[in-house]
């Protein structure tokens, strides 16, 4: 090989040489003759006036006084970063947005509480190198969200659609208009009664007598929201609580929701889905598959920095797979970091494959796995264990097959009700082949069992968890991986052999790239390889997230958790039909029939939450048709692939879905259809207290408060409208529970209103400051000053107990309450993680392995296993649409600047205006196609027209399209309000969309989306396509 | 890494990189053009940069640098090696920025004096003496200056000098998240910066950026791939950074 000319290299940007023409000197030259100079300053032009002053012999701190620097919570995407934010006191403006020094999500080691603000500030400077050593960062995109404040776009005030739906047409109401006519409804829009929010909230009636199980009328008003941000909680109080719907839906699974799937089911939760990250500091050798620590991810900045600073001065070496190459790569660092590239959703192939590898050569910890609980594991030094000798009933046709054996199947007398529940114990055979209760053993028990037990007299045949899981691992050659996921066998065996050859120290983990119609199963194959190395809750192994100290508990300051009046538990069937189909009516009537599948439509049983089943599920009226849809910072018209296509005329169509009402700062592409939109806070002026989605693995929980004055319009009391005020205005009005006077309580049952924001979050202040070891402590007057939270003084004094002021105080002050970093790995052995995960790993998964396909009544594989990607019915999806036909495959990657709403930002367009779509310089030969030709990409969910790049980083046979592009909304079209017309901005329209080529279910009745079977979540990875030029 | 199959391309691609030559000039050994008690400098260790572009944005946010110029960006190429009849991909990122020279071709230049290097090192323009005549745009060999749509002055980065004069760090690097850009004061042998650079020059790990220029920069690289410490000549791709700049 030879490096010859410059050819061989591809800038991928970067260096762009001065380019300009030199005509406009003159005239520049005459700008100080004129007077013309603005030039703010004789040497820095128009750069910021610094905040602080810092001396450089002492460290004396002196700060500016036009300027107020605060800690809080960035909204710049769903890593939820603790921010320090810089704001001109004259105009309330914020100038510039850094890390907040107390954050482990932006700073590493984070200082800890104790030290003072004025402490922090010095600890970001350029004193004895401070600011190096504990440097606290914002990313690119955590840069630039800020002029979103100021954003010609917003919406401030209650607003009324004027025409048709998604006519862009709008008309400002007051917010007594707007609470009257959601309540109480009537001929709002001149084509007839809307039912109100009053009637709607019926939690008597059965939305229909023949299908009881679907529950009362009121889950016909539905709630679509994106993450926590913070303020959760409180929405579902109103939501669920107080107006007492079932059907309240986050957008995991249309995010990257497969992957969370997966390791439920290996954690054993498949509703919260638990999910670790590596130990970075310590991992020796980590395996990411479709996801890219250092180029996208959640925690974004704490990963990228953990990785960066892992393989070039600790031990880290690591492997990403991918069809796209990524940041996540970086050849300064040599063989410590590789790309390996994969076919889409193959990434099961691979694992399987490995795994066969790890079972051919022993190379799984079998000292580990044998441990049958957590007390024997422990006692042989392990911090966790697993299934994996736990026996399931495999005979065929029997009731149980599928599912655990269990002592009450040996003869254990337990009460009926408590059969086969927590406490029916497993079996698991010793080494002297008797069965002995998994809870009751005392030492290691035989790994691999296949064969027959006596239950109740007769025989039965059982396996053990992990007897299963090689079954399966073996069921195809190396070769036939290899051949799947298009890596060459020899590399999945060096993959396999590299990941068991650092003992405990090494992970594998994957996130987004999961989704796609197999996702599950891959997802749950990936997680499954740190179980076969025992590598849970060790340092250097896979580490849970920490979380946080919890705001709305039941205390211990104030109960959050519940109130009089509540609806403790919505009954019915959700509308994502993430529930069994056998307890439906439909399914019995089916059964009495003589035949009980297919359903009519998918059900999901293992899966949280799905939005990606309800626009379609709406407009079939399957399972049940929505009356009222809340669109809450959701999207699922930009973000869910194939939607669009399939219901944006039900969406047009006020008959399908009676009233859509949102609360959002900004017009996307899924409220556009609202008949309302009610403004929310944005960013800096919002309240919130959130913990870290993953990979901190200490407690954290970070404040968001109102440093600056919100925007949107005041109510006459003064008060910002937003969610909060929205809902407890809509609580007043309907009389509801848990708002208003005396709403909160307590732990001496005194009570306290719920009216407005502050009285919610700021007593989930004091919770969280009463949280821990010991309460934290006060906030001094100099805290309160320098951080800003003298302008909260007032609210906290009305609001709070005397002695909480200061330590609600205190927190504000710090942006949020972290347990200290020293604190990562656990005082009684230095060698596992303080915060663990006790319960046992399910190597098998009886909720998956007893469950059955819904279409095709089959049972699912309740262990890790390749399968191909298919359609509901089991076809799989190059049966439909072969590769003759449709060349290509789709996938879906992220930057580290754009999301699917930070389009608008245009600082980040400057860096990367567009995205155009990725193509291997073999395919572009195959095509005819070079980069920057404007090209057709088709798939049979829909074709866009873009631009592409001929790029050796991708998978030969793939397209790459980087999402949060394509919009259509956000400022890409100018809407009237009232008489106003926002301004026009072409390019934050630029580029395309992947999800707007989504597909739907060819096998399935009605309107559909493709999603994955067993998880419920969208397919965007491995979509087919073709491509030509335009 | 065990030895298997695997990983050769990368191990044959790196075997294969030119050896670094001794050549290269480290000015920090050199008679500083610095006067001062400071003379200010960074350090880029490119290894843990992970091309985030936070550096970037935080320049702009800070310096108020116009729509599509750039005082500092970080240039991210995809490079390919033909290995085996394969084609084999990997990322390298490279932040650039101003090189604070001590032999900066942009002051002789300048008709008006405008530009001048001040004795901590710092190269600064005088907006009220600049004329816009981009001169020095044109002799900067790193291409790190432009001329501000809306001052009509040359501009560049200014290592933050606002704010290092304040006892604070420059924007890029207070929010480097993958903390590759080091701060500091040359003179300072026990500062992190000097530190550093002395750890990295008895590998012989230091290199600049055109060092044939004769420039003697105030940037030092760790990391630097040699095939991009002259000028990268290439096609656009994944990144594109809409005009021009740093």
């Amino acid at each position: 090989m030879t490096i010859n000319t410059r050819r061989k290299i591809l800038a991928a940007g970067g260096l762009i040489a001065f380019s300009a023409g030199f005509s406009a000197t003159a005239e520049r030259m005459l700008k100080p003759l004129l007077g013309r100079d603005k030039s703010k300053s004789q040497y820095h032009g128009a750069s910021l006036e610094p905040e602080f002053n810092i001396d450089p012999a002492t460290g004396t701190l002196k700060v500016n006084p036009a300027q107020q620097v605060s800690y809080t919570m960035c909204l710049g995407c769903t890593t939820l970063c603790g921010v320090r934010v810089r704001i001109d006191r004259a105009s309330g403006k914020v100038l510039r947005v850094a890390g907040n020094p107390y954050s482990p999500l932006s700073t590493e080691p984070h200082l800890p509480m104790k030290a003072s603000i004025r402490d922090s500030f010095v600890a970001i400077s350029g004193f004895q190198d401070k600011g190096l050593a504990g440097r606290s960062t914002a990313c690119g995109r955590g840069n630039a969200v800020l002029e979103q404040m100021d954003s010609p776009f917003r919406v401030l005030r209650p607003m009324k659609r004027v025409g048709p739906r998604n006519s862009g047409r709008w008309e400002p109401i007051p917010f007594e208009q707007l609470i009257r006519e959601l309540t109480e409804g009537g001929d709002l829009f001149g084509e007839g009664p809307v039912e109100g929010l009053k009637a709607l909230r019926d939690l008597a009636t059965p939305i229909d007598p023949q299908r009881p199980e679907l529950g009362p009328k009121v889950n016909q008003v539905a709630l679509i929201t994106s993450v926590n941000d913070g303020r959760l909680a409180f929405g579902k109080r109103f939501m669920q609580q107080a107006y007492g719907t079932l059907n309240f839906v986050g957008h995991g699974s249309y995010c990257g929701g497969a992957y969370r799937s997966g390791s439920g089911a290996l954690f054993g939760d498949m509703k919260k889905m638990p999910h670790g990250k590596p130990d970075f500091a310590n991992t020796e050798f980590a395996l990411f598959i479709g996801t890219a620590p250092a180029n996208a991810g959640n925690p974004f900045k704490r990963q990228g920095a953990l990785l960066a600073q892992g393989r070039t001065e600790g031990k880290l070496n690591y492997v990403v797979v991918d069809p796209v190459l990524t940041n996540a790569d970086n050849m300064a660092v040599g063989e410590r970091g590789r790309w390996i590239p994969i076919k889409p959703g193959t990434d099961g192939a691979l694992v399987m494959g490995m795994m066969r590898w790890l079972f051919a050569n022993q190379r799984y910890d079998a000292n580990y796995l044998a441990h049958p609980n957590m007390t024997v594991a422990k006692a042989a030094g392990e911090p966790s264990w697993s299934n994996a000798t736990h026996l399931v009933v495999v005979e065929p046709g029997h009731p149980r097959q599928g599912r655990f054996l269990r002592g009450s199947d040996l003869g254990l007398v337990l009460a009926e009700e408590e059969r086969y529940k927590e406490n029916d114990p497993f079996v698991v055979l010793n080494a002297e082949d008797k069965t002995v209760f998994h809870d009751k053993a005392t030492m290691s028990a035989q790994l691999f069992v296949g064969g027959v037990v006596e239950a109740g007299g007769q025989p039965l045949q059982v396996k053990s968890s992990l007897q299963l899981l090689r079954e399966q691992a073996f069921l195809h050659s190396p070769d036939e991986y290899a051949a799947a996921c298009g890596i060459p066998a020899q590399t999945i065996a060096a993959l396999a052999k590299e990941f068991s050859s650092h003992g405990k120290r090494a992970a594998a983990v994957a996130h987004g790239g999961m989704m796609a119609g197999n996702g599950f199963y891959n997802a749950y194959g990936v997680v499954t390889l740190n179980a076969l190395i025992g590598n849970l809750n060790w340092k250097g192994g896979l580490s849970m997230n920490g979380g946080g100290f919890k705001d709305a508990g039941a205390g211990p300051r104030y109960n959050l958790e519940s109130f009089p009046g509540m609806i403790e538990k919505p009954a019915g069937m959700p509308l994502g039909r993430n529930a069994p189909y056998e307890k439906t009516a439909e399914f019995a009537a089916k059964k009495a029939a003589g035949k009980a599948y297919p359903a009519q439509a998918p059900w999901f049983p293992n899966a949280p939450g799905l939005a990606t089943e309800w626009l379609t599920g709406a407009a079939n009226g399957y399972p049940y048709g929505i009356k009222a849809l809340f669109l809450w910072s959701a999207n699922p018209v930009y973000g869910i692939p194939g939607v669009r296509a399939q219901v944006e005329k039900d969406l047009m169509d006020p008959k399908k879905i009676p009233l859509i009402v949102s609360i959002d700062p900004l017009i996307n592409e899924s409220n556009a259809f609202a008949d309302y939109i009610v403004p929310d806070s944005l960013l800096y002026e919002s309240w919130g207290w959130a913990s870290a989605w993953g990979a901190v693995p200490t407690k954290a929980s970070t404040a968001r408060w109102p440093v600056v004055e919100p925007k949107a319009e005041k109510l006459a009391d003064g008060q910002a409208i937003g969610m909060e005020t929205f809902f407890i205005a809509l609580a007043r009005a309907m009389a509801l529970p848990g708002f208003g006077p005396g709403a909160i309580a307590d732990m001496e049952g005194n009570t306290y209103p719920l009216e407005r924001p502050e009285d919610w979050y700021l007593r989930g202040g004091a919770n969280i400051a009463w949280l821990g070891k010991e309460p934290v402590a006060d906030a001094s007057d100099e805290d309160i000053l320098l951080s800003g939270v003298e302008r909260l003084r007032p609210l906290l004094e009305r609001t709070l107990k005397p002695e909480e002021v200061r330590k609600v105080a205190f927190i504000l002050a710090r942006g949020g309450r972290y347990q200290p970093a020293k604190e990562t790995y656990s005082e009684d052995n230095p060698e596992w993680m303080t915060h663990r995960y006790d319960n046992g790993l399910q190597i098998y998964n009886e909720n998956l392995g007893a469950a059955k396909n819904s279409i095709t009544g089959k049972r699912f594989t309740g262990c890790a296993t390749w399968t191909e990607p298919v359609f509901a019915d089991g076809t799989p999806m190059r049966t439909l649409y072969p590769e003759a036909d449709w060349p290509l495959q789709l996938v879906s990657f992220k930057s580290a600047l754009q999301n699917s709403y930070s389009i608008a930002a245009s600082r980040l367009r400057g860096i990367h205006p567009e995205n155009p779509v990725l193509m291997h310089p073999a395919d572009a030969a195959r095509f005819g196609l070079e980069s920057g030709d404007a090209a057709v990409i088709r798939t049979p969910g829909g074709s866009v027209r873009s631009r592409v790049i001929v790029h050796a980083g991708v998978m030969p046979g793939v397209l790459a399209v980087e999402h949060g592009f394509g919009h259509k909304e956000l400022g890409a079209r100018a809407h009237r309000i009232g008489e106003a017309r926002q301004p026009e901005v072409p390019a934050i329209g630029a580029g395309v969309n992947l999800n707007d080529l989504g597909l739907a279910d060819p096998t399935r009745q009605g309107k559909s989306v493709w999603v994955d079977a067993v998880s419920g979540t969208s397919v965007r990875n491995g979509l087919p396509a073709t491509v030509a030029r335009a | 890494m065990s030895d298997d199959t695997l990983f050769q391309s990368r191990r044959a691609f790196l075997q294969a990189l030119p050896a670094i030559t001794a050549g290269v000039a480290l000015p920090m050994n050199t008679a500083s053009a610095a006067e001062g008690k400071h003379h200010w400098a960074m350090l880029v260790d490119v290894r843990k940069c992970i091309g985030c572009q936070a550096c970037t944005v935080s320049c702009i946010m800070e310096n108020a640098v116009p729509e599509n110029s750039f005082r500092t960006i970080v240039s991210t190429y995809t490079v390919t090696q033909e290995v085996d009849g394969k084609t084999v991909a990997g990322t390298y990122v490279l932040p650039r920025l101003c090189n604070h020279c001590d032999n900066p071709p942009c002051v002789p230049v300048c008709p008006v004096n405008a530009t001048f290097k001040r004795d901590d090192g710092i190269v600064v323009v005088d907006g009220y003496r600049c004329v816009g005549c981009a001169y020095c745009v044109q002799a900067c060999p790193y291409d790190a200056r432009f001329i501000n749509h809306d001052t009509g002055k040359a501009d560049k980065c200014t290592f933050c000098a606002h704010r290092v004069d304040a006892g604070l760090l420059p924007a890029c690097v207070e929010t480097c998240v993958g903390g590759a850009r080091i701060f500091g004061d040359l003179n300072d042998p026990k500062g992190e910066l000097r530190r550093r650079l002395d750890a990295a020059k008895e590998a012989d790990a230091i290199k600049v950026l055109k060092p044939e220029s004769g420039a003697r920069p105030n940037v030092f690289y760790i990391g630097l791939d040699p095939r991009f410490q002259g000028r990268v000549e290439g096609q656009g791709a994944l990144w594109r950074p809409s005009e021009h700049g740093a």
